[in-house]
């Protein structure tokens, strides 16, 4: 920060040196705006810093090491992030355990396994481990969550700032996000619930942050491709003859069809997916099978929920990162087209 | 009919040198005539696959479509009809898109988020929880990390059978991964 200030005040000697040669009167406009953005960078509001990570986690090339806990179980992974050509490249994989690798590039990702074969399928949005922070529109978000400077911290040895994302309303977990002062990157993220439990945790215990690419990074946006899938499209033309009436601010549907279960005897189902621009909800209408000894069951792993409804011969399921509360209300609202 | 497929394989093949030999009848028969052009584009493509312009894809689906077909062919689908009341008729060669990229799917990319769901649910049922309040509820709510309580009792509800529980519980798991999947192919 010393330095910072230094430097603007270098500037500002200089800004005056060298437009005292021209105008006396316009030194002094030039120097009250040098001094207004001083004021402005050491009090960045909330939404300015998330917006500010949003830019770094685009633009920077850098390396993550961080963990994933859920339940019990942490999760080692690594991420390289680099642009090559002006396109983002990214490069995940799980550090314990089986290698499982993926590649996102040029509106293509790519999937590695060990013992199966790769694939890639087609896709633009960013699907890295603070993809739904870095991707949500904050301004429009404002309808749904409040954001407030928590204050600051350090993680990964890096000096952090914490910026709550408060739900207006019961319908949504809230988040804390932690960013690196410096270069604004995401360094950790906890979903909450209602009563500040932490449900899931990512957090970054490495993170470098390098002027060039990684080299790996670019010799692998050369690399071939696994052979490309064509994605199911076709069974989704036909709409699903349910409509859900009540949805969470920010919410929208924003597919709507009818598809098989292909892991599960290929059973028919409709199905609607809703979306906030952080969480996405799937919902589930399909025939009852087996009937449940009560109407409702719920299963809940971390942020996830599973919530059963039978009615009649009717089954509803809805999964999602959401509370209870908005599963259960969402099945209230569920009706059948007319 | 031979002779002319020699010509067309010559011709594919830039290997006509005198232009005045070759048969301009062949040329308007190929314009004309479907059995040549199927044979002329055939040609083309075994072209392409020796000197490895095609790419995988083009072949494959090719060749899996026509195989599905017939697959679909001699079994129509059961399970179609009974579930008139949530899903229509979806065409069978649709389900045949799907089979295929499901067997492609990993399960990696699925299960990363949702392995070991199942493994708890069902089985396992705690008292009414604390963040729904209403009564009679089964919830499986365990503290994620850090080593508290985790009310994970097994109470299996008296009138379900194991078999039961078991085919519920691959169908939640089906749901979870499909929910994944849907993630993943979201445009």
């Amino acid at each position: 920060m010393k330095l910072k200030l230094l430097f603007t005040r270098l500037l500002t000697v200089f800004l005056v040196a060298a437009s005292s040669a021209i105008f006396a009167a316009e030194v002094s406009e030039e120097v009250k705006v040098s001094e207004k953005t001083v004021e402005k960078e050491e009090a960045l509001t909330a939404i300015e810093y998330l917006q500010l990570m949003q830019k770094s986690y685009k633009d920077l090339n850098y390396e993550i090491l961080y963990l994933n806990s859920l339940e019990n179980q942490v999760e080692p992974k690594q991420l390289i992030h680099g642009v090559v050509d002006d396109q983002e490249i990214a490069y995940f994989r799980f550090l314990n355990g089986a290698m499982r690798e993926s590649l996102q590039y040029a509106g293509k990702i790519s999937y590695f396994e060990q013992g199966t074969q790769a694939y890639t399928l087609e896709s633009t949005l960013n699907r890295s481990v603070f993809s739904n922070i870095a991707n949500f529109d904050y301004v429009k978000g404002q309808d749904s969550y409040e954001y407030i400077i928590l204050g600051k911290g350090r993680i990964a040895g890096k000096q952090a700032i914490a910026i709550r994302m408060l739900s207006k309303d019961e319908y949504r977990y809230s988040y804390i996000i932690w960013l690196d002062v410096d270069s604004y990157l995401p360094l950790r993220l906890d979903t909450l619930n209602k009563s500040n439990l932490i449900l899931d945790q990512v957090m970054v215990v490495s993170l470098l942050i390098s002027e060039k690419v990684n080299p790996w990074l670019e010799k692998l946006s050369k690399q071939q491709l696994p052979q490309l899938l064509n994605l199911p499209r076709a069974s989704q033309q036909e709409a699903s003859q349910w409509k859900v009436n009540w949805l969470p601010t920010g919410f929208n549907v924003i597919r709507n069809d009818q598809h098989k279960l292909v892991m599960h005897e290929n059973e028919p189902v409709s199905y609607i997916m809703l979306n906030d621009g952080i969480v996405s909800v799937s919902v589930y209408i399909s025939a009852k099978k087996i009937a449940l000894d009560e109407k409702q069951k719920i299963i809940q792993r971390g942020a996830t929920v599973l919530y059963t409804y039978q009615t009649g011969d009717i089954e509803i399921n809805i999964v999602g990162e959401i509370p209870i509360v908005t599963a259960k209300r969402l099945v209230e609202s569920i009706a059948k087209v007319e | 009919m031979k002779e002319n497929n020699e010509q067309l394989s010559a011709l594919v093949d830039n290997e006509i040198v005198d232009y005045e030999v070759f048969d301009m009848q062949l040329l308007d028969e190929l314009i004309t005539n479907q059995q040549q052009q199927k044979q002329f584009s055939r040609y083309h493509l075994i072209g392409d696959v020796m000197r490895g312009d095609v790419s995988d894809q083009f072949l494959n689906i090719d060749i899996s479509q026509q195989v599905m077909a017939k697959i679909n062919k001699q079994t129509p689908s059961a399970q179609v009809s009974e579930l008139d009341t949530a899903v229509n008729k979806t065409g069978t060669k649709e389900g045949a898109n799907i089979v295929s990229f499901a067997k492609r799917f990993s399960q990696y990319a699925i299960a990363a988020s949702v392995a070991g769901v199942v493994v708890l649910t069902s089985l396992v049922t705690s008292q009414p929880g604390v963040e729904n309040g209403s009564q009679g509820l089964e919830v499986l709510n365990t503290v994620p990390f850090g080593g508290a309580v985790s009310p994970v009792s097994l109470q299996a509800t008296h009138m379900q059978s194991k078999q039961v529980i078991k085919e519920r519980n691959e169908r939640l798991d089906a749901l979870l991964k499909d929910h994944q999947l849907q993630l993943q192919i979201q445009p």
